[in-house]
């Protein structure tokens, strides 16, 4: 028989570990969305596309700019979100240049100087429905799920003012942001990409029990 | 940079002003003042106040910090050359999870800034409080009706009546990003934005 200090270590341990195995499959789920989306985005732009090894971390939103500290670096962002039904944020940043460059190369264009304002922002959001597209697509596949996205949203400002906007609405619903980071690789060299995503904690559990049925867990 | 147009009444003192600082060079009969050397001092030390957090201090350094939708408040004794800068996340903290963080909520980031400047000063100087920020830069949220933007403007000044505390002057709303510098040493704060546009509160 254990005492109730014991009971508690014992339950406190279970939750961890549980809570290691949930985060290492959402971190799988993440790798397939990420690797499909590498290759749509090797696809668009004729070029090698790798994606680095993707990282999950949880902590409190508010830490998030502190995290990443890039504080006011040109930054030009890609939103969607999931519809209501699953509630998901999806953030995607570029370097403002780094994105200017891609939409150019998107519409052809040999520099960026040639590239005409409404055309850029075309150019990223259809950029951002490619990626999150079959970053969702591949992970609706695996757990047989539909994730429909919203159309995106772009925006270029500093990191940290974009990253403000976007975690005051994770800021009211969790004390706890699960981050999912990937960062692609543009021909070998860092295309100065990352990928945040926020799912909701319905959407999590939903996404564990889901790949854990399918896996035979 | 700011161009000063020919005949403008204030070029001849801003002209000496300039050339008292050392900011300034003739250009083709244009006259140049460097803003950044006039509005900011070189030499002080940044002090960077993270999202929801705030610092009080009397040294006389900068306190810098980028905002969006948040709230850059600065409450600042000018006789004591003390002041504070809170990044106000949330309206209230009614509205939060059980976290001890003052400078996340309007209602606590106020009461915190005023206690942290009264226990440096000693005093009851009167204080006078500046912000920034309040921008909504996605439509999204905004069709939601999260416009936490205006909520945060609406709840900050709301703090700082119930303390009786003077607002001098604001810059907020727009959907673009600010980055603010509270220079302790003038009491003036430097609004960048990302079209390089610089406005001085």
């Amino acid at each position: 028989m254990i005492n109730t200090q014991e009971r508690i270590e014992v339950a406190s341990s279970a939750v961890q570990e549980d809570s290691e195995i949930d985060l290492g499959i959402l971190l799988e789920l993440g790798s397939i969305g990420a690797g499909h989306a590498a290759t749509s985005l090797s696809d668009i732009l004729q070029e090698t596309i790798t994606i680095s090894v993707p990282k999950i971390h949880t902590l409190q939103p508010h830490l998030l700019p502190g995290f990443y500290d890039l504080h006011d670096r040109p930054t030009t962002a890609i939103y969607l979100h999931l519809n209501e039904k699953y509630g998901m944020d999806i953030l995607l940043t570029f370097e403002e240049m780094e994105a200017r460059k891609i939409a150019a190369m998107m519409n052809m264009c040999g520099s960026v100087e040639e590239l005409d304002p409404a055309m850029e922002t075309s150019a990223l959001q259809e950029l951002g429905n490619i990626l999150i597209g079959s970053f969702l697509t591949s992970i609706s596949d695996f757990i047989g799920l539909t994730l429909l996205p919203s159309t995106p949203e772009t925006v270029t400002d500093g990191f940290d003012a974009i990253l403000d906007n976007f975690l005051i609405k994770q800021s009211i619903y969790s004390e706890s942001a699960l981050v999912f980071e990937t960062r692609f690789m543009r021909n070998g060299t860092d295309a100065k990409c990352i990928l945040i995503i926020f799912p909701t904690q319905e959407l999590k559990n939903l996404l564990v029990e889901k790949s854990k049925s399918m896996m035979g867990i | 940079m700011l161009s000063l147009p020919e005949g403008n009444p204030v070029k001849d003192a801003g002209l000496a002003m300039a050339k008292r600082i050392g900011a300034c060079q003739q250009v083709e009969h244009q006259i140049v003042v460097d803003t950044n050397t006039i509005y900011t001092h070189p030499h002080l030390e940044e002090v960077r106040v993270d999202m929801a957090g705030f610092k009080v201090e009397s040294r006389p350094v900068e306190l810098v910090t980028s905002v969006g939708s948040c709230i850059g408040i600065c409450l600042y004794d000018s006789i004591r050359k003390c002041g504070g800068l809170a990044h106000i996340m949330l309206p209230q903290s009614s509205l939060g999870l059980q976290e001890p963080l003052p400078g996340k909520y309007a209602d606590t980031a106020v009461d915190a800034l005023v206690k942290g400047i009264r226990e440096i000063t000693k005093s009851e100087n009167r204080l006078s409080a500046k912000i920034a920020g309040g921008a909504n830069m996605f439509a999204s949220t905004l069709a939601n009706g999260l416009d936490i933007g205006a909520k945060n403007i609406r709840a900050t000044k709301e703090a700082l009546e119930r303390h009786r505390i003077r607002l001098i002057s604001e810059d907020v709303g727009g959907s673009h990003g600010r980055r603010i510098s509270f220079n302790l040493a003038s009491g003036i704060i430097i609004v960048r934005l990302h079209n390089g546009e610089i406005r001085k509160l």
